[in-house]
């Protein structure tokens, strides 16, 4: 009996020594987020999240195709999206929803039924959080224009507000958001403490729509909002309680350089501590509005001084600067590349290969 | 006398006074005069009320010129999206099972056929995937989502059964100036 035993345990032995052991399949969770993490919305459906330091991507939050955009909400470790839903994706019944997505496993956690109008655009400012991260308001167009109120705390539907002519949401003070309207001015949405419109209020005209429009892409400044024109008039916008305060405008455009114009999709960011304004420009006549940028240009908020001209080898479509105190210039390029740029020094620091962004949001 | 006299008696009296006016100016006139003067009031008769109606119809008819596949024909000045010319339709027509929006916005484009300006619509045909061939992207007077009645960037799918966007038209309204 020794002899088979033995023999049968000399053939096997090689067999049990050279196995190792089956790996298993498991699911990552979001690691805390960096302070140079951001998110690039794309236009197909969906957000890549990724760390400008290394240039990794850590995670993607999937949205239906035409959502506007998503907003992280730190304190909470939540990220909200307006999104549109048919349910045989090009017909069918159409659902709009407000989308809650966790921080570690970007999953939805709860949704919210809004209104079938929200603007199926991808623009920054079609959402907005207000009351400390409680009510978010979305933007819709159907075509009339109207602003949903959705309370992410108690995930329900709270009203849709009519705004005619206006859109934009310019979340400002606690519960009040701005709008820049088609006569040529802005409207101050104050909301209570439910969500509810509580008061609304008119600037005078500052602008004409057909001589020299604003955009309907802004910048958040440290007590306000920059609301930048065709043309390249600047004009810096806040409140304070139910007065609505518009800056004296000046140009980004020198003499002899009258040229060029900002333009492109989100082409305007401001870091808000330091006082830095980041616009692309590109040289081109009236109604060139949605030309990629040829170059970035950033001046100083405070003297409303240029500071610097920076060439790009592709033409710009959307930038963001992050808002920590060693910033990082996110560029998406007409190429489809993500460029990452220190902020102050413009020093190129990687090339991120992703599906062309159209927009980024800090995360 | 019962009423079928009546009518014969009356015929044949129409019928003896035409015969008696053509014997009469048979006798006047020469054939080749009589057949000029009767086409010059044919002519005038037609021509006559016809001048103000045929004005408008030539209006109509806009006169071409360039590619309807290519971004940079007149017609497409302010068109952002897919040409439906390119997709199965027309300028004026959806691509078969689409649904053409009511809702548009509006352009004007000059025509350098005649050198004429003239208001155009701009509808969306909705309800299928996006058509994906010869993307426009035009922007004269185009102006921000605001004031959205001249906004290229809207999907102007409203008013449709299904909302989803497929090309866009390009349809003449009138002149503009």
């Amino acid at each position: 009996m020794r002899i088979p035993v033995l023999f049968a345990v000399f053939l096997l032995s090689p067999l049990t020594l050279g196995q190792i052991a089956p790996e298993v399949l498991t699911v990552e969770t979001l690691p805390e987020p960096g302070p140079n993490w951001f998110l690039g919305k794309t236009w197909s459906g969906g957000a890549h999240i990724f760390d400008a330091h290394s240039g990794e991507m850590m995670g993607m939050v999937s949205l239906a195709k035409n959502a506007p955009t998503l907003i992280a909400n730190p304190d909470k470790r939540e990220i909200y999206a307006a999104e549109s839903y048919m349910t045989r994706e090009t017909r069918g019944t159409r659902t709009d929803i407000v989308a809650i997505y966790d921080y570690d496993n970007l999953r939805t956690v709860a949704e919210i039924e809004v209104p079938n109008h929200i603007a199926r655009l991808p623009v920054k400012r079609h959402l907005g959080l207000l009351n400390n991260g409680r009510h978010l308001a979305v933007l819709n167009m159907n075509p009339g224009h109207s602003v949903s109120i959705v309370d992410v705390e108690d995930r329900i539907f709270v009203d849709e507000i009519s705004t005619p002519s206006c859109a934009v949401i310019m979340p400002v003070a606690e519960n009040d958001f701005l709008q820049v309207c088609g006569d040529g001015t802005l409207q101050l949405i104050q909301l209570d403490l439910s969500g509810f419109q509580q008061n609304r209020e008119r600037s005078a005209v500052f602008f004409n729509v057909i001589d020299d429009p604003v955009f309907d892409r802004v910048a958040r400044s440290a007590d306000g909002w920059i609301l930048p024109t065709h043309g390249g008039m600047i004009y810096e916008v806040s409140t304070d309680d139910d007065e609505i305060l518009i800056g004296e405008g000046w140009s980004l455009i020198a003499e002899g350089e009258e040229s060029w114009r900002p333009g492109g999709d989100e082409f305007i960011s401001a870091h808000q501590e330091l006082g830095l304004l980041y616009v692309a420009m590109h040289e081109g006549g009236v109604d060139t509005h949605h030309q990629y940028g040829e170059e970035i240009w950033l001046f100083d908020l405070e003297t409303r001084q240029r500071l610097h001209r920076h060439a790009l080898e592709a033409p710009v479509r959307s930038l963001m600067v992050t808002q920590e105190s060693n910033p990082k210039l996110i560029v998406s390029d007409e190429a489809g590349g993500t460029q990452v740029f220190d902020a102050v020094s413009f020093r190129h620091e990687r090339s991120i290969e992703t599906p062309a962004s159209v927009h980024f949001e800090d995360f | 006398m019962n009423l079928e006299k009546i009518v014969d008696q009356t015929f044949y009296w129409i019928d003896e006074n035409a015969r008696r006016s053509a014997m009469a100016l048979s006798q006047k006139l020469s054939r080749r005069n009589f057949l000029s003067r009767l086409g010059m009031l044919i002519t005038g008769a037609a021509a006559f009320p016809l001048l103000p109606v045929k004005r408008a119809f030539s209006q109509s008819a806009v006169q071409e010129v360039g590619d309807p596949q290519s971004c940079d024909y007149w017609r497409y000045c302010a068109l952002s999206g897919f040409l439906c010319t390119c997709c199965g339709g027309s300028n004026t027509s959806c691509p078969p099972g689409s649904q053409p929006s009511p809702i548009a916005w509006v352009g004007t484009c000059h025509n350098p056929a005649d050198g004429r300006d003239y208001l155009m619509s701009y509808n969306d045909c909705c309800g299928k995937t996006e058509c994906n061939r010869c993307e426009c992207h035009n922007t004269e007077g185009d102006r921000p989502l605001y004031f959205n009645s001249n906004s290229n960037t809207v999907y102007w799918c409203f008013g449709t059964e299904d909302t989803s966007y497929h090309c866009t038209v390009s349809m003449v309204l009138g002149t503009a100036d």
